[in-house]
C-alpha cells in the first residue's frame, strides 16, 4: 500500500496522521504551503475537488475527509475500529458520523465564526456553535459513562479517539472567551483522550508536529 | 432479520426508507409526530439521544445518522454502494462524508436560516448557504461528468437517493423564493437524479409517503 498524505501541522490532516502512525503503515508526507494558496492549486485540486486536507493518495486513489480517510483505514487495516461484521459496527458508524457532521461541524463555526452569516453576525454565530459544542460532547460523555465502548476507550487506541481529541485540542485553546470548554467537565472523555495521547504512536507525532507534550488533554503547554 | 425505521414522510428517514426498499428488506415503520412529542420520548432517546430521525432499529441496538445507517445497510446487504473491499470505496466514502458533513448541513442552514447564527442573521445565513450550494452542486456536476461513478446512478443508489432529498428540500423548502436552489444550472445532477426517481422503489415510495410524480427534479409542497 502507497500512501501519502497532504498535511499541514495542527491542521485536521494531524489527525489522519496520528492514525497512520498507530498503525504504523509506511507513508509519504506532502506538506501544504497553506499560506501560500497551495489548496487552491491545480496540482492539488486534482487530488481534492473540495481543496481541502487532508487528503491521503492511495493505491485506489485520492481520498479526502478526515472521517471517510479513517474508516477507510479500519476498514482495510481490520484495526482501530470494529469491521463491517462486529455487532459494535453500528454504534461506531453512528457515532463516527456525529463526531463529523455534528461535533466537527460546530468546532468549524467557532473558529471561523464569519462563515455561517459572515462578519457582522460572528458573536452570534459564535454562541450558537458554543451552546452546540457542550451539549455534543455532553452526548457523548454520557454515552462514555453508560456503554463504555471497545472504540472509544481509555484501553484499546481507535480512530475516533484521535479524532475527537484533537476537535478537543482546538476547542480548549482556539475561542476567544468567554467561549470555550473544559475538559474535566467531561471525564471519561477526559481519560480516553489522555490514554490516547500517551500512546509512543502518538508522542511521536506530538513531537513531530509541535503539539506539545500532551495534546489533547493540556495543549498549549 | 428485524429491522424498524423511526420515520416521518419527507424528513431524513426517508433517505433510509428510499434504500430499504431499494434492497426489498423487510421492514417495518415506526411513525414518528412532532407535535405529539415522539421526539422527547425517553425510549426514543436511548435509541439516538441527539433525539433526531433517522433511527434504525437493528438486532444490534440501534443505528443513527443517514449516512452512518447507509454505511451499515451496505455493508450488510450490499446494493448501495460499492462494497469495503472494492477499489471505489475510497472515492464513494469520500464523497458521502463530504454530503453528510457539509451538503447535508448547509441545506439544514437554507432551510432554517435562523439556526446558524439567530433571527437577526436569517437573511444573511441563507444568502451564504445557497452560495455555497452552489459551488458543492458544481463539485459534484464535475464529478458525475468526468469520472460518471456506478456509485451515483441507480445501481448503486444509496448517495443518489440522499442527494436527491436534500436537493428536494433546497429546490421547495425555504420560504423566501429568492433564496431557492435550482437544479437548472447542474444538468448531470439533474439527470443522475431524475434516473434515481424514476426507480421502482423511489415511485412506490413516492405514493405512500405522498412526495410527488418528481420529488427530486420538480418538488412540489405535498
Amino acid at each position: 500500500m502507497t500512501l501519502t498524505l497532504h498535511h499541514a501541522p495542527d491542521f485536521a490532516s494531524t489527525i489522519v496522521r496520528f492514525a497512520l502512525e498507530e498503525l504504523e503503515l509506511p507513508h509519504t508526507l506532502a506538506i501544504v504551503d497553506i499560506d501560500g494558496g497551495a489548496l487552491a492549486s491545480p496540482e492539488f485540486r486534482q487530488v481534492n475537488p473540495v481543496g481541502l486536507i487532508p487528503a491521503l493518495e492511495t493505491d485506489d486513489g485520492p481520498m479526502f475527509e478526515t472521517a471517510a480517510i479513517l474508516l477507510w483505514l479500519v476498514d482495510r487495516t481490520g484495526r482501530l475500529g470494529p469491521g463491517p461484521t462486529d455487532p459494535d459496527r453500528g454504534a461506531f458508524l453512528s457515532w463516527l458520523f456525529f463526531t463529523s457532521n455534528a461535533l466537527h461541524q460546530a468546532a468549524l463555526a467557532m473558529f471561523y465564526p464569519h462563515r455561517p452569516a459572515g462578519e457582522a453576525n460572528t458573536d452570534a454565530a459564535r454562541a450558537a456553535a458554543q451552546e452546540q459544542i457542550v451539549a455534543r460532547l455532553g452526548l457523548m460523555e454520557a454515552m462514555l459513562a453508560a456503554q463504555a465502548p471497545r472504540w472509544l476507550s481509555p484501553d484499546h487506541p481507535g480512530v475516533l479517539g484521535y479524532y475527537i481529541g484533537v476537535l478537543v485540542r482546538w476547542l480548549i485553546l482556539l475561542p476567544p472567551a468567554p467561549y470555550g470548554i473544559r475538559l474535566d467537565d467531561f471525564p471519561h472523555l477526559k481519560a480516553v483522550l489522555a490514554a490516547h495521547e500517551a500512546r509512543p504512536a502518538a508522542l511521536r507525532i506530538a513531537a513531530s508536529d509541535g503539539l506539545g507534550p500532551t495534546p489533547f488533554t493540556n495543549p498549549g503547554t | 432479520m428485524t429491522l424498524t425505521l423511526y420515520h416521518c414522510p419527507d424528513w431524513g428517514s426517508q433517505v433510509i426508507r428510499l434504500a430499504l426498499e431499494e434492497l426489498g428488506l423487510d421492514y417495518r415503520i415506526r411513525p414518528m409526530d412532532w407535535d405529539a412529542g415522539d421526539f422527547d420520548a425517553p425510549g426514543f432517546r436511548a435509541a439516538n439521544p441527539q433525539g433526531l430521525i433517522p433511527v434504525l432499529e437493528t438486532p444490534e441496538g440501534p443505528v443513527f445518522e443517514t449516512a452512518a445507517i447507509l454505511l451499515w445497510l451496505n455493508a450488510r446487504h450490499g446494493g448501495l454502494g460499492p462494497g469495503i473491499d472494492e477499489p471505489e470505496a475510497a472515492a464513494f466514502l469520500s464523497w458521502l462524508f463530504f454530503v453528510a458533513n457539509t451538503v447535508h448541513p448547509g441545506v439544514m442552514a437554507l432551510i432554517h436560516p435562523e439556526r446558524p447564527a439567530g433571527p437577526g442573521a436569517a437573511e444573511e445565513t441563507g444568502r451564504f448557504a445557497l452560495e455555497r450550494l452552489m459551488v458543492q452542486a458544481d463539485h459534484l456536476e464535475a464529478l458525475i461528468r468526468t469520472r460518471a461513478p456506478l456509485w451515483l446512478t441507480p445501481q448503486q443508489p444509496g448517495l443518489g437517493h440522499y442527494l436527491g432529498i436534500l436537493i428536494r428540500w433546497a429546490v421547495y423548502l425555504p420560504e423566501d423564493p429568492g433564496q431557492r436552489f435550482s437544479l437548472d444550472p447542474f444538468p448531470a445532477l439533474k439527470a443522475m437524479l431524475a434516473a434515481h426517481e424514476a426507480t421502482p422503489a423511489a415511485r412506490r415510495l413516492a405514493v405512500t409517503d405522498g412526495l410527488g410524480a418528481h420529488p427530486y427534479t420538480a418538488p412540489e409542497a405535498a
